[in-house]
């Protein structure tokens, strides 16, 4: 887990989950530019998992290992996840779902963390 | 019964449908992979508590796949899902506060999901709300009851 790297990803997730939220009142669907900032942040999102796999493959893994890692695959797959839903639900209940996934992916990238370094 | 699709049961997967289909299927996810996972590692240490987190789960997925679907077979099982987890939900919270022993480690209902910001408390309300309000307007369309 690179510590910048999560940090960046908590403050893009929230940042499209008020984004959208607000699309969702403004009664707006899924548009271009929120496709363009999920991508920024699903990069982001694989920057994190390749570099955390590289540390677990590379001998410095958690004690929890595959826990670690099954929650960094569902990260990895929310956002194409809720991309396609926005696709499929053309109104403001597209941006709506992509609020509440880049709720969940903060909580997770948390989740992630604790299970990195655990709080004894 | 057939389970046909009429315009009503579409409308049950869109809109504020496809959300609640989107966060039935999170935490279907969340309950079961977590409570297998316990069940797993720490068999010994709270099986009921574990056990019952994996039944939250399938409820929540029998829940999630009965909201996407289209037709009033599926409303029928989403609705009766919806019921048993809010009945779970309850019942599992009271026991955690007032029968603390019984489930010495957390579910995902445990404290009326106090640990999962007690959206597992508010979900089956809004599934409820949702497969009723559809359920109605599917019922007061001139012929709908036709088609059972």
């Amino acid at each position: 887990m690179v510590d910048w790297l999560t940090m960046t990803i908590q403050m893009a997730s929230l940042a499209m989950a008020g984004w959208c939220l607000v699309s969702t009142f403004r009664d707006q669907p899924m548009l271009v530019p929120h496709l363009v900032g999920m991508g920024v942040l699903w990069l982001l999102v694989i920057g994190q998992a390749v570099a955390s796999a590289a540390a677990v493959v590379g001998g410095d893994r958690p004690a929890e290992a595959a826990m670690f890692v099954s929650y960094l695959a569902t990260v990895v797959l929310l956002p194409p996840a809720c991309a396609v839903w926005g696709f499929m639900e053309r109104s403001k209940w597209g941006p709506a779902v992509i609020a509440f996934a880049c709720l969940v992916l903060a909580v997770l990238m948390v989740r992630l963390e604790q299970l990195w370094n655990p709080v004894a | 019964m057939p389970d046909t699709a009429t315009p009503a049961d579409r409308t049950l997967r869109t809109g504020p449908g496809r959300l609640l289909v989107a966060v039935y299927s999170v935490f279907a996810l969340a309950a079961t992979a977590r409570g297998s996972y316990q069940l797993a590692t720490r068999f010994g240490e709270a099986p009921l508590a574990y056990a019952l987190s994996v039944a939250a789960g399938a409820v929540y997925l029998v829940a999630a796949v009965g909201l996407a679907r289209a037709g009033r077979v599926s409303r029928t099982v989403a609705l009766a899902a919806c019921g048993v987890e809010l009945a779970g939900v309850l019942l599992v919270g009271s026991l955690s506060v007032f029968v603390p022993g019984l489930l010495p480690d957390d579910t995902v209902w445990s404290r009326f999901g106090s640990g999962y910001v007690f959206v597992p408390l508010v979900l089956p309300v809004l599934g409820l709300w949702w497969i009723l309000r559809v359920h109605r307007t599917d019922r007061d369309r001139p012929g709908a009851g036709d088609r059972t």
